[in-house]
């Protein structure tokens, strides 16, 4: 008997590189092509990674505009089994609350089953973290985040989190949702193999409202008491290049933490 | 070796890369009912397309029949080229034809098109995938290979540019020398629509081709390139490679940034902002670059890989010279399958409609321009009589000098002999 | 908007391209051989810049690399391994 997974991600503006106009100083937004959260895609890889030992199947889900089916065939092309899109116009416009809401409401109407949801740490474009704790409220799971490892013992999950000083080790009962630590693990690529299943099979499945029926007033812009009221750009701190080398440690140590004093950074 | 794993699905045709060759390529094969798989390493159609700026049309329109649909950004009514003594300034000819047969556009959008056709024609297109290899059954290609898994296919059509890291991989060419190839390195510059054409003169859709030589390459051989789209301007520089290892003193991006900052050029590039930096490589001696057959047993290779692209001196043409080679290999393929055997024999119809087909006749008509391109003193020397000339003529306080005794002067000044400059002139005129 | 008849450095032009950076280089550069080469030509000719010259030698980061192949063609110590980025990733052209 396998897991049965579910895989909670965002299809986010790819900013990981800033993208600033030379002459201007501000943020370049035209064209900027959408991509998996990257936190989301260490997720999917410790999903697989749990897959692989223990079986079962992962399903990607995601709450988007119909463009984010390029983010379920990227996912499948690393080896998630299948994509449910969920998607409406009464969706749209919603900050985190409405959004775990809808997510949540669909697993319970449309997931027969479920064992584990694993989500990432955050996303790029908002870096809330607010998903995972509000959709494992909502269903009433277990929520552990910054986790790093998953296994199972007697039907539960023993799940490591890792904290700056600490490693924490929680049983947890199942169904659980755990987000993965940031960095913690490397995606694995696209193959060929998955790839061409993604776009051949297309195993995506697509709701809107008319399925799911969930009332309009707890969606979107309507059930988002979130506002933001004003976004700033900080600007870029321009970087201070300074190459010590060829001198014994000691030195090269404090030379640094001199510098590093001067920038007033520690 | 690594574990092979060979996938249960199998195409009539698997083709190498998503650009202008392998896309006409698939979606004439897509039409005639091949089954059809594109491979593309790149993320979407497009994100690895980078070209100088100007597509001849003729050819695409023989291939698409819907090529009105095209996202051209403008036809090329005018055509400038201008040599550069410095910066400072520049002696222009300019013609300015009734009927365009060229466009500009940007090829990101160009093959993004292409690759609609091909799939509305019913080709399959993958991303994210790059092609490592091919792969073999008894000495002929049958499939591709992307890390560990295999791809069957009857034929595989090899469109994966300049960078053939699948045929060196395979055996096929040995890898690039800087002789055989340029450097092209380019700017986007953005304005609106109003601005490009206040700033270059031109009405609604017209374009402006405009061609630099002598100073825009810091006398290093190659030339400097400036395109009208709709509402930006590409500009940008190409070097030959091995000219450019030994003579290029400052880093090759200070190329570009200069003539965009040249007082020359001043009043075009007013309030343009960078909207993107890229750079390619440009087959260059595209004869000894190809590789020695174009069609092997199962594979048949197409555009840049096959260095299917004309190097006229003042300007490239690859684009569309591509996709009708991707087009006439999706043709001998089908006759081919007619045949009942993809082998090189009967895949050689490719080599042969090639060589009836313009691209290898303009590639023929333009075989002397290498040569010329080599000699440094058409970037270095002529440029600077040229301009001793201009300066004689129009700058002289006590009035014009004769034309002749203008050159007569430059030349002696620039200690070079005015009889070998006509012979030069001659041939580069002839070789153009 | 400044003057823009001033040159830019390389690292605020490439600032205006996008990429989908892997978290593993898809170059990698054997800096042993780059100790006795020549030409450096890496240095001047890659045109994103991702090749310094440091006092200890070659410094290469794949960050910010075009996937022209210039690199590789240009080297004369055979001290790079070139490949294309897997998975889409690296530079996503829009307007070229």
């Amino acid at each position: 008997m396998g897991l049965d997974i579910i895989l909670l991600f965002k299809y986010v503006p790819n900013t990981t590189t800033v993208n600033v106009d030379p002459n201007t100083g501000t943020l370049i937004r035209e064209g900027v092509p959408s991509v998996v959260n990257p936190h989301d895609l260490v997720a999917a890889e410790f999903a697989l990674k749990l897959k692989e030992k223990y079986g079962g199947k992962i399903m990607a889900m995601i709450m988007a505009p119909p463009s984010a089916t390029k983010g379920i065939e990227y996912l499948v092309g690393m080896g998630i089994d299948e994509g449910i899109l969920l998607t409406d116009r009464v969706y749209g416009g919603a900050d985190t609350l409405a959004t775990s809401y809808v997510l949540s409401q669909a697993i319970k109407k449309v997931v027969s089953h479920y064992d584990l949801i694993v989500a990432g740490q955050e996303t790029l474009d908002s870096s809330t973290a607010h998903i995972g704790a509000q959709v494992s409220s909502w269903l009433g799971i277990p929520y552990v985040y910054y986790v790093t490892e998953a296994e199972i013992q007697d039907g539960h999950m023993i799940v490591t989190r890792q904290l700056e000083t600490y490693i924490e080790k929680y049983k947890v009962k199942l169904p659980a949702l755990i987000s993965v630590l940031m960095h913690s693990l490397q995606p694995r690529d696209v193959t060929l193999k998955n790839k061409i299943k993604a776009v051949k099979e297309k195993p995506i499945k697509v709701y809107t409202n008319n399925e799911l029926q969930l009332n309009p007033l707890c969606t979107g812009l309507k059930g988002s008491p979130t506002i933001v009221a004003k976004t700033e750009f900080i600007g870029k701190i321009p970087r201070k290049m300074q190459i010590m080398q060829g001198k014994p440690p000691e030195e090269m140590v404090s030379w640094l933490i001199s510098k590093l004093k001067e920038e007033k950074v520690i | 070796m690594e574990e092979m794993n060979i996938l249960d699905q199998k195409f009539d045709v698997a083709v190498v890369g998503a650009g202008p060759a392998g896309l006409a390529a698939a979606y004439y094969l897509a039409k005639k009912g091949f089954k059809t798989v594109v491979l593309e390493r790149g993320r979407e159609i497009g994100s690895k397309s980078i070209y100088g700026g100007r597509i001849y049309a003729a050819p695409l329109k023989e291939i698409y029949p819907n090529f009105n649909s095209m996202p051209v950004h403008r036809w090329v009514k005018k055509e400038r080229i201008s040599i550069m003594p410095d910066y400072e300034s520049m002696i222009s000819i300019d013609y300015q034809g009734k009927d365009a047969i060229s466009f500009t556009a940007y090829l990101t959008e160009v093959v993004k098109w292409m690759g609609i056709q091909a799939e509305t024609a019913g080709a399959t297109i993958i991303t994210d995938v790059p092609v490592t290899n091919f792969y073999r059954e008894n000495n002929k290609v049958a499939g591709v290979v992307s890390g560990e898994d295999v791809l069957r296919s009857d034929v595989v059509v090899d469109a994966e540019g300049v960078n053939r890291l699948v045929l060196e991989a395979s055996g096929i060419v040995k890898p690039l020398k800087p002789e055989l190839v340029a450097l092209g390195v380019k700017e986007v510059l953005k304005g609106d629509s109003k601005q490009i054409e206040d700033a270059f003169g031109l009405s609604q859709d017209e374009g402006l081709a405009w061609v630099f030589l002598g100073a825009a390459t810091a006398n290093v051989p190659g030339g400097a390139f400036l395109y009208t789209n709709r509402d930006s301007v590409s500009l940008g520089v190409v070097v030959l490679l091995d000219k450019a290892i030994v003579n290029l003193k400052d880093h090759i991006s200070q190329l570009v940034e200069s003539l965009r900052t040249a007082p020359a050029l001043k009043n075009y590039l007013k309030n343009l902002r960078i909207s993107e930096y890229s750079a390619h490589l440009i087959p260059e001696d595209v004869w000894s670059l190809r590789p020695e057959r174009l069609v092997y047993d199962g594979l048949l290779i197409t555009g840049d890989a096959a260095g299917l692209l004309l190097n006229a001196g003042y300007t490239y043409r690859g684009v569309d010279f591509a996709a009708y080679s991707g087009y006439l290999a999706g043709k001998a393929i089908e006759s081919a399958h007619a045949q009942g055997d993809y082998g090189a024999g009967a895949l050689s119809s490719y080599e042969k409609m090639l060589k009836d087909s313009i691209v290898i006749k303009e590639l023929n008509r333009f075989r002397k321009v290498h040569e010329i391109m080599k000699n440094n003193l058409l970037f270095e020397k002529y440029p600077k009589i040229m301009s001793g000339v201009m300066k004689r003529m129009f700058e002289n306080s006590d009035g014009p000098s004769k034309a002749w005794d203008a050159i007569n002067e430059s030349c002696k000044e620039n200690q070079y002999s005015m009889l070998k400059l006509l012979i030069n002139g001659y041939k580069i005129v002839r070789a153009l | 908007m400044s003057s823009p008849e001033r040159k830019l450095r390389l690292t605020d032009i490439i600032n205006v391209n996008i990429w989908d950076v892997d978290s593993k280089p898809h170059i990698i550069v054997n800096y042993e051989k780059c100790k006795n080469c020549p030409t450096k030509a890496c240095v001047r000719l890659c045109p994103t810049g991702c090749y310094t010259e440091t006092e200890n030698g070659i410094l290469f980061s794949y960050e910010g690399c075009v996937e022209c192949g210039t690199c590789r063609v240009v080297c004369p110590m055979e001290a790079i391994t070139w490949t294309y980025p897997k998975s889409g990733k690296g530079i996503f052209y829009r307007f070229s």
